[in-house]
């Protein structure tokens, strides 16, 4: 069989959607297409999307002849990762990005760059060491639960990448449903 | 544009009074804090369905929290651009924010004093403004609105850094003081210069509040902290508290030296604007706005007594664009508005008026 995406492969590789655990759609597409595709499956800054628009998107983009834009450097990884420089893992901002807009991507950007920031601070705001002074938020009604689910996040978003590195695509679907689930409650009800 | 105008109450801002302390000079003090809700990219970084995610929250949350019947909300996106040129106008939301894109918002109420942007640069930017030089009060009033808010949102906070923000000039306090002052004096001899430089060694910042680069129309500035890291929020009032009443004091030294030294140039300056308000058949907004300030000089030195700083500082609002086209319900052109500003001046500065 033909891959869907491209129409030149053999298709080796089967994506199926289920439903109430039966098959509601499948696909079937060549290694080549398969690294594209799951770039997006797992792309947690982007929406859920059934496979069949991810399809059309990957698609229109072989016919654009963009595929050197989507291909990731390093096919395991969602983001691309250079051990020497600070990435934030949130929002994948990195220092030289941050230096260019002169803006943070992510609160947890301060803590990512934090060894990089004091110069920078103590020019804006003519202060030495830069460090904050002033009042601090009250106790949040259920802030145990917030400080809990920003850290079970993380360790998720972790597993997620790891799974998908391993091929284990079984898992990353999961750990992807389960961070959505988690991100899309309605934290001020918590 | 008819959501809008039902949505607006005819009464205009509590601030516009022309009351409150120091209002010679001074004409209104803003407070404002950027917050941000932690776990979600600032909006700069954050897509269309995150956006909407943090709209909202903190719309619930502001429901949660019970601010008081007055408060309006409006989801900008789903507005018309003239709508949104009125609230900017209005000093309720920023340019910025009328300009972005994807889901935002903004709750105001309580007289117009208070205001809360949803999806600015900052997931929320709140500010209360009060009439004349009021800083102290105005961040009461604010922190009550934040303390309430911060029990059911999580904002994002490092006990290093204080509240963290898109921009790094805002961490910290994320508290921003601006005194808007009208320095018709100071203009008119060209000490603003002087003034700048001042308030810049002290790390504050001065800037024309209308019109562009240093050209500030209607004499019209802003006083603003630059620094917001590694002060408590009672040291930016107290900074506030000691440079802007020497600012005040040098513009008030320079009106009383017109007074003595130019009087007949001073009378002259004044009685020439008011005539011309009083008859011109076309108004472009610098013009009106040049021409204001001349009259709320001769208001305070007493060369002009049958017309109120209100009066004054509601023109200054009214006549401006957006404004007038909500007024008359539609579009207008450059000619069209001129001649409308026109009229609506003469009939405010009408003769046996107040």
């Amino acid at each position: 069989m033909d891959c869907q995406c491209c129409n030149r492969k053999k298709a080796t590789v089967r994506i199926c959607d289920l439903e109430d655990n039966s098959i509601a759609e499948q696909h079937n597409v060549c290694a080549d297409c398969f690294a594209l595709v799951k770039r997006y499956l797992f792309d947690m800054a982007r929406p859920l999307a059934a496979t069949a628009d991810i399809v059309r998107e990957v698609q229109s983009l072989l016919n654009a002849d963009q595929t050197a834009l989507a291909l990731p450097e390093n096919p395991g990884a969602l983001a691309p990762i250079a051990s020497n420089v600070p990435v934030c893992p949130e929002c994948g901002m990195t220092l030289a990005d941050f230096k260019a807009r002169g803006r943070f991507g992510c609160p947890r950007d301060y803590e990512v760059f934090a060894e990089h920031l004091d110069p920078l601070f103590e020019r804006i705001h003519d202060v030495q060491p830069p460090r904050h002074k002033g009042r601090t938020p009250d106790a949040l009604e259920g802030r145990d639960v917030i400080v809990a689910r920003t850290r079970q996040l993380a360790q998720l978003r972790e597993r997620l990448e790891a799974a998908v590195r391993e091929e284990n695509f079984e898992l990353a679907a999961r750990l992807r449903d389960e961070i959505n689930e988690l991100q899309g409650k309605d934290i001020t009800r918590a | 544009m008819s959501d809008i105008a039902d949505n607006f109450p005819h009464l205009l801002g509590e601030w516009l009074k022309g009351t409150g302390p120091e209002s010679d000079v001074v004409v209104s003090t803003r407070v404002r804090f950027a917050r941000n809700i932690q776990g979600f990219p600032f909006t700069g970084r954050g897509d269309a369905t995150q956006r909407e995610a943090v709209l909202t929250m903190v719309n619930s949350a502001l429901r949660r929290v019970h601010l008081d019947r007055s408060v309006v909300s409006l989801q900008l996106d789903k507005l018309e651009g003239i709508a949104r040129d009125v609230l900017v106008e209005r000093h309720l939301i920023s340019r910025e924010l009328a300009s972005g894109e994807g889901p935002r918002g903004v709750t105001y109420g309580r007289g117009e004093m208070l205001s809360i942007m949803v999806n600015e640069e900052d997931h929320l930017r709140l500010q209360w403004i009060k009439a004349g030089f009021d800083p102290e009060r105005a961040w009461k009033a604010l922190c009550k609105v934040d303390r309430a808010l911060e029990k059911v949102l999580p904002y994002a906070f490092s006990e290093r850094y204080g509240y963290l923000t898109a921009c790094p000039t805002n961490v910290g306090t994320g508290m921003r003081v601006s005194v808007m002052v009208h320095l018709p004096a100071l203009t008119l001899k060209e000490h603003i210069e002087k003034v700048y430089n001042a308030a810049k060694r002290m790390n504050h910042a001065v800037r024309g509040l209308y019109g562009e680069g240093t050209r500030a129309y209607g004499d019209m500035y802003q006083i603003s902290n630059q620094a917001t890291l590694g002060r408590t929020e009672e040291d930016i009032l107290e900074s506030v508290g000691r440079i802007v009443p020497k600012i005040l004091e040098y513009e008030r030294q320079t009106r009383a030296q017109l007074y003595t030294e130019d009087r007949g140039l001073l009378e002259d300056k004044v009685m020439r604007a008011l005539a011309l308000l009083r008859n011109a058949r076309r108004l472009n907004v610098q013009e009106m706005m040049s021409q204001l300030s001349m009259l709320r000089l001769g208001i305070d030195m007493g060369v002009v007594s049958d017309i109120t700083l209100r009066t004054v500082n509601e023109l200054f609002l009214l006549g401006q664009p957006s404004h007038l086209m909500r007024k008359e319900g539609r579009t207008l052109n450059a000619a069209e508005r001129d001649e409308l500003r026109a009229r609506m001046v003469r009939s405010m500065l009408a003769h046996g008026e107040n």
